[in-house]
């Protein structure tokens, strides 16, 4: 998501895109130098500026939920690692059947939730099931509706029967938590089978989670992770430097890097994100019906200008929806690349040799208006005039999202995989292409991931083409953490924060 | 003879520091040294030549940004005020004309009114219009209104209790007469002091609602939003985090001392009580 | 005085019924759904439907605010719609870092205020009367927010004297280190507080100064000390408790700032966490209660005033009139 930088509204909705479909991705390494001998009963003081909603992702946990306790507190049937892997965690095996239809797993022996009780195919199937139930909040509730029926033959087998197959199946349930059927009161309190149990949640400040004795694997590393939330992104250095927290899970903007680079009691990791600035054209509204004119604004905004003014020297100019962790990246920064002599040909011929002017729905917190500004000023250069209209998250969700009542928009798009909402004429950005939807649900019923990387990778191309929006830039990652500390997730894929293996010392 | 140059000394020093703010805030309406979203300079150039106070993480010129912020604490306190004026008197005027009740229950909500903070209306305003500069102005200028409403209804109650007003009102002078006639000549002096104060408030509390992302929104360089922006940077480029906040402090006190020097100058009570 | 005492507590009754009324018709006039800060993106009809039904922001308004005003009848103040927590307590784990904060800020004010602004009075022609009243023209132009950011930067971040924000999870129950976390937005808002408070003190002082009462006093042979112990502190008090009342209960909201600058878990941050996800009984909760705050400080200055000067007894506002 965003931070909450400049806004007291930066919290409110989840703003930022946070919508998946696949699995699998790039490599990477966990941060830090894994030295000598550690504490095992240390204290990980981990700042975010992201705090939980409440404390259930199918009641709209949001961001924060998903970092403090997937992985930690509560596990799926299989977990999504640090460096994109799908691996079995809950699951000790599955197979599939011939037609794709029929998933049979085998759970793991001798897992106990933390209220003691035994894990059973009953709390598999009650999880699932609340997942995709009527009042779901989960945004993976779409993806999984593919379920038809859940089966429990016997106390450690599910079995599960889709209505047509998904090749994104096994990656799905890596964010189905696997949920203590009995358990009450999931949106203040947790029963889950993780290494650690939830301590306390004093809202508006921190949440703490202490080492959960019981656990069925290798225990954490660490006796008590308090997890500090903060509003904006300069008290959160603030706390780095004064060492009230051990490690960011994530910078949003490289103003403090620097003393932290210089500075060799800090480590500064730069992992692999997934995180695309979007200028989104609303593709059914004018002038952006017009390829022509899409293509003509992409090309006359400088991306490398733009990045290096935001992020100094991080972050990675990006052509299309896909960035290089994905298996069906290619790169397109060519495509559409900056060129204004190009772009005044390409408004002329749409019939704007003159320019023309339109709003830009700009939500109110960093790096949104700052990008603003700077498209404003570029854009002036072609003749077309930009009207910054700055909105907070909860209008941005109503206005652009729910009811497509806009010309344009900024947006940051976080999750890794999202290439396949151009296959969706109902999104928010109304690109409409029979071709790329055809490919899209194609890939998803593909039998291999060859065959569906090669379709996806036709869309990608085909999108970048038509300039269906204009992707800005990749975010950098960017992990900073205290040199003692060793055995952090550098990546936070799709904002998982795994804190297990955490050492300090 | 030694108070009157000190007086004088109040008011010059203050309409020394305001107005080298205003004319800031006046050059800005007609020439800018750099267009106010010219990203071309470097991230954070600091002070040097062709930047006099260097540039913002964006690369646009500090100083640019000074004088249309200028401008904007100006358009800020005006607003506020002129408002203020408007809704404050007119609510003062009725509670002191007003008997019983209808003067007990204005007091008492004005009260109330009072002691809630602007911030908590703009909180609400920005809620329901979205942050904008007039969204802020709006909430300062009805903060402010409770104050200058209080403040007219005592004043004005003083005026009525004369003995001149209460010939005045038998012998049949209409209110409104009554109202330009006497009760205006009477307090206007010590209106107008207490407005120049509250345009100081005014511009503090426009930076206030700025700094918390509830004022004037991006790219407008509100000196509010970019001392909030300059935060992060606070030890590595100090200008960007200085010069907004002494200048919002020049500009305040200037503001200050002229309310001080016009009271010596046009209130005879206060100077009296002052002595 | 009884008399006086049942009027005033059914005023504060009054009002705090008028704005409970208001404030409910308000927050529903803000444009904007509570279920959005429910929903994830890609949210269908049927989820935004679910999801406002489990809030209850689907029923007829004046059922709502009947089984509002039905709870608030039971001393509860509601559930919050994003966290489901309660909200009382909720509310009252903020006002252990709020209260706490404005009244430190508060006492300091007053002690620096008082003697700061007599002596700036009553040596108002020397150069050291003359450098206090100068520094307080200063302290009432420095913005709040901008002295937390200089404040931290050299006590926090340089001398790494004190944290640079944030407050204890476990809060009051590790007392070191929740004062170490409010030493410094206490002092900031103190400093403020205290320039304008000084202004107050200083004109109280003077127009006690130049009364006859103290004039005769003196000339009956008192003490300038006695004089001023007797006569000049109870007049003097009476103006300046009254803006002692607003400046604490503005305090205590408009604590927001400070705290955001330092990061602290008060009042403030959950107001404006509250409107910003339109979260109607958090936002209820903590107007209601800082509306019955303010009442009541406005009603305990009034109070003092009357037992300092006798002569306000009878009236019922302390306004002038």
């Amino acid at each position: 998501m965003s931070i909450k930088k400049t806004s007291l509204y930066g919290g409110a909705t989840a703003a930022a895109l946070a919508l998946t479909l696949t699995a699998c991705g790039g490599g990477s390494n966990a941060g830090g130098a894994a030295g000598g001998a550690h504490d095992k009963n240390a204290t990980i003081n981990i700042g975010s500026l992201y705090e939980p909603q409440n404390l259930d992702n199918t009641a709209g946990g949001g961001q924060g939920v998903t970092e403090a306790l997937n992985g930690n507190v509560y596990e799926g049937l299989f977990k999504l690692t640090d460096n994109g892997k799908v691996e079995n965690l809950l699951a000790q095996d599955y197979k599939v059947s011939g037609d794709g239809l029929t998933y049979t797993f085998t759970l793991r022996d001798g897992v106990k939730f933390h209220s003691g009780k035994k894990l059973t195919s009953q709390d598999v199937k009650y999880s699932l099931e609340k997942v995709i139930a009527k009042d779901s909040q989960s945004a993976r509730k779409s993806n999984l509706e593919v379920i038809k029926s859940v089966e429990t033959p016997d106390p450690r087998t599910v079995e599960v029967q889709l209505s047509k197959k998904s090749i994104s199946f096994v990656y799905n349930l890596s964010y189905v938590w696997i949920i203590n059927s009995d358990a009450k009161g999931l949106k203040t309190d947790e029963d889950g089978t993780g290494p650690y149990t939830l301590d306390k949640w004093t809202r508006g400040s921190a949440l703490s989670l202490a080492r959960f004795a019981g656990y069925w694997g290798d225990a954490a590393a660490n006796k008590q992770v308090v997890f500090h939330y903060y509003k904006d992104a300069t008290a959160l250095n603030n706390a780095l430097l004064t060492n009230a927290v051990d490690v960011v899970t994530s910078e949003q903007s490289p103003d403090a890097l620097d003393q932290f680079k210089s500075n060799q009691n800090y480590k500064v990791n730069d992992g692999n994100s997934t995180t695309k600035l979007l200028l989104a054209f609303n593709d059914k509204a004018k002038p952006f019906t017009d390829v022509k004119v899409r293509q003509a604004v992409s090309a006359a905004i400088d991306d490398k200008k733009l990045l290096e003014s935001v992020w100094g020297g991080y972050g990675k100019p990006i052509g299309s929806m896909v960035p290089p962790t994905d298996p069906w990246y290619e790169d397109l920064t060519e495509v559409n690349a900056y060129d204004t002599a190009r772009a005044k040909k390409l408004l002329a011929e749409a019939g704007y040799e003159n320019g023309f002017s339109f709003t830009l729905d700009t939500p109110n917190y960093d790096p949104h208006p700052t990008a603003a500004t700077f498209i404003k000023s570029q854009l002036a250069k072609v003749g077309i005039t930009v009207e910054i209209n700055t909105i907070t998250p909860d209008e941005w969700y109503t206005k652009v999202y729910k009811n497509h009542d806009f010309t344009a928009t900024l947006q940051e798009h976080v999750n890794d995989r999202d290439l396949v909402w151009y296959g969706n004429p109902d999104f928010y950005w109304g690109y409409d292409n029979k071709q790329v939807t055809q490919w899209v649900e194609e890939a998803e019923q593909a039998s291999s991931t060859s065959e569906q990387t090669e379709l996806l990778k036709k869309v990608n191309r085909k999108t970048a083409e038509d300039a269906a929006s204009d992707w800005l830039y990749l975010y950098p990652q960017i992990v900073v953490a205290n040199s003692k500390l060793s055995g952090y997730p550098v990546n936070g894929l799709n904002s998982q924060f795994f804190a297990y293996d955490i050492k300090k010392g | 003879m030694k108070r009157s140059t000190k007086r004088s000394y109040t008011l010059t020093v203050g309409c020394v520091l305001a107005g080298l703010i205003a004319v800031l805030a006046l050059v800005s309406l007609f020439w800018l040294p750099y267009a106010a979203d010219d990203t071309s300079g470097g991230r954070l150039t600091g002070p040097g030549a062709g930047h006099l106070l260097g540039t913002d993480k964006l690369g646009r010129d500090l100083f640019t940004q000074l004088m249309t912020g200028s401008r904007i604490a100006f358009e800020a306190g005006l607003g506020s005020v002129l408002i203020a004026a408007a809704l404050g008197g007119t609510l003062g005027v009725l509670a002191a004309f007003a008997q019983g009740w209808i003067d007990d229950t204005l007091s008492a909500f004005l009260d109330i009114l009072i002691a809630f903070p602007t911030l908590l209306l703009a909180m609400l305003i920005v809620a329901a219009r979205s942050a904008t500069l007039g969204s802020a102005v709006l909430a300062i200028g009805l903060a402010q209104s409770a104050v200058v409403a209080r403040l007219v209804r005592i004043l004005v109650k003083r005026v009525l209790a004369q003995d001149y007003i209460t010939a005045a009102r038998t012998s049949g002078t209409s209110w409104p007469r009554i109202v330009a006639g006497h009760v205006l000549p009477n307090i206007w002096p010590t209106l107008v002091v207490n407005l120049a104060l509250q345009f100081g408030l005014a511009v503090l509390a426009e930076a206030g609602l700025s700094y918390l992302g509830l004022g004037a929104p991006p790219p407008n360089a509100s000196w509010g939003r970019m001392l909030q922006e300059a935060q992060a940077t606070f030890t590595t480029a100090p200008a960007g985090a200085l010069a907004p906040g002494i200048l919002l402090v020049l500009l305040v006190i200037g503001v200050n001392l002229i309310a001080d020097g016009l009271r010596d100058t046009l209130d005879p009570a206060a100077r009296r009580r002052r002595a | 005085m009884g008399r006086y005492l049942l009027r005033r507590l059914a005023f504060l009754l009054v009002s705090l019924a008028l704005a409970s009324v208001v404030l409910f018709a308000l927050l529903r006039m803000l444009p904007g759904d509570p279920a959005n800060a429910l929903t994830s993106v890609g949210a269908g009809p049927e989820q935004i439907a679910a999801a406002r039904h489990s809030i209850g922001s689907d029923k007829p308004l004046p059922e709502q605010f009947v089984h509002w005003i039905g709870q608030l009848a039971s001393g509860d103040l509601g559930t919050s719609f994003v966290s489901s927590l309660p909200v009382g307590p909720e509310i009252a784990s903020r006002l252990n870092v709020t209260v706490p904060l404005t009244l430190a800020a508060f006492v300091l004010a007053v002690l620096i205020a008082v003697p700061v602004g007599f002596v700036a009075a009553h040596r108002r022609r020397t150069w050291y009367g003359a450098l206090l009243n100068g520094v307080s023209q200063l302290g009432i132009a420095v913005p709040v927010f901008w002295l937390g950011m200089i404040l931290i930067a050299v006590f926090a971040l340089n001398a790494g004297w004190l944290p640079a924000g944030g407050f204890p999870q476990d809060g009051w129950s590790q007392p070191a280190e929740a004062i170490r976390s409010l030493a410094l937005p206490v002092i900031t808002i103190a400093l403020v507080m205290s320039a304008s408070l000084i202004r107050y003190v200083r004109s109280a002082s003077l127009d006690v100064l130049g009364s006859d009462y103290l004039r005769t006093a003196r000339a009956m042979g008192s003490s300038f000390g006695q004089a001023m112990w007797r006569h000049g502190l109870r007049n003097a008090s009476v103006p300046v408790i009254s803006i002692l009342g607003i400046e604490l209960a503005s305090t205590l909201l408009g604590a927001v700032v400070v705290e955001s600058v330092y990061a602290l878990p008060g009042l403030g941050s959950l107001l404006a966490t509250g409107i910003a996800q339109h979260d109607y009984p958090v936002i209820q909760g903590v107007l209601f209660v800082s509306t019955l705050a303010v009442l009541i400080i406005g009603f305990a200055a009034d109070f003092a005033q009357r037992i300092i000067d006798p002569r306000l007894r009878g009236r019922l506002s302390g306004g002038a009139r």
